[in-house]
């Protein structure tokens, strides 16, 4: 099976290389979607053996993973695992991510860091149990956890999934898209690691206001 | 009618020119004539009610307004606020096409194997 990885990444020349040197040991494939960075982030992922589009304009992180997911469909990728750049997420996982599409069990598999033993702020856990009723609400997805940037998608998963919410808000669009294909979908516990780099490269809560703005009139405007 | 104020033949000039403007812009093939024929339109009820105020006041009555302009002021806000909607809807149909046509250009050089390190 051709196993492929995308990477979003925005700004995170620091930490690339050692988070696709990482995922070489689980994957052949790992594709990172610059989103037009202003530091080397393109040539250090380049250098570490990852597969690099450039966006020459930066479009947010939705539009990055939904570039890297065409990208790899028409490379004729049978697995697409999304994998944030920032170094939150741990390789190890994947083999845990990609068991039920590989087992035919699901078509998306969606990690989450509360259905496991869980690290998470305090702050981060209530405002990311106000976004697990959200997306309940939105969506009508029971999830535990709607907004980790780790998923796998089957071949016909990611065929499913046309993000059109470029920037932060895609991690609902994503939920919606996952409901209204009909596709058979599960929750993996997965790790987060929280250090003061991926607090300070993550999204402030304050900011969760114009997320859900931008998601409620992207539904509403087609 | 009268003879007219000092802001009635100052506003109906205005009127008058960007009721011309309209119409000449459609001409020149500038804008479309269903755009210029709205805005003209729009132009001509403004010089109407300059000349004749009291189109607005019967108006505002009907509705149960007090005022004429406030009538005038309450379709002006609700105009502009729609014209807002309008805009905010372009701009991110824009965006969307600015996406996929990034999108379209990083796959393209990635599959032609032009070397990300080098630009």
């Amino acid at each position: 099976m051709a196993d492929w990885v995308v990477v979003p990444a925005y700004n995170e020349a620091t930490v690339i290389a050692s988070v696709i040197a990482d995922l070489r040991r689980y994957a052949d494939h790992i594709v990172v979607v610059d989103d037009c960075s202003a530091d080397d982030t393109a040539s250090a992922a380049h250098s570490a053996g990852a597969t690099v589009l450039r966006h020459s304009i930066n479009r947010g992180q939705g539009a990055a993973i939904q570039t890297g997911l065409e990208f790899a469909l028409r490379r004729g990728a049978d697995t697409i695992v999304t994998f944030d750049a920032d170094g939150q997420h741990d390789a190890a996982d994947l083999p845990v991510l990609l068991a039920p599409i590989r087992e035919r069990r699901a078509d998306i598999v969606l990690g989450s860091r509360f259905t496991g033993q869980s690290n998470v702020p305090q702050l981060r856990r209530w405002l990311l149990r106000g976004a697990v009723v959200f997306t309940r609400l939105t969506s009508g997805l029971r999830v535990t956890d709607a907004h980790n940037g780790l998923r796998a998608f089957s071949r016909r998963g990611a065929e499913a999934i046309h993000i059109r919410l470029d920037r932060m808000a895609h991690a609902s669009e994503i939920m919606d898209l996952i409901h209204s294909s009909g596709l058979p979908y599960t929750e993996v516990p997965v790790r987060v690691r929280y250090t003061d780099y991926t607090r300070r490269k993550g999204q402030r809560g304050m900011h969760a206001i114009r997320v859900a703005f931008d998601y409620l009139f992207g539904r509403w405007v087609r | 009618m009268g003879a007219l104020t000092t802001f009635q033949s100052i506003a109906i000039v205005a009127a008058a020119i960007a009721f011309a403007a309209m119409l000449a812009a459609a001409a020149l093939h500038r804008l479309e004539w269903r755009t210029a024929f709205a805005w003209s339109a729009l132009w001509a009820l403004a010089a109407l009610t300059i000349l004749k105020p009291s189109i607005t006041v019967a108006i505002a009555h009907f509705l149960g307004i007090g005022r004429g302009a406030d009538l005038v002021f309450y379709c002006g806000i609700l105009g502009m606020l729609f014209g807002f909607f309008v805009i905010y809807i372009r701009i991110k149909r824009l965006e969307s096409e600015i996406t996929r046509l990034v999108r379209a250009l990083a796959i393209r050089d990635a599959e032609e194997g032009r070397d990300v390190a080098s630009r």
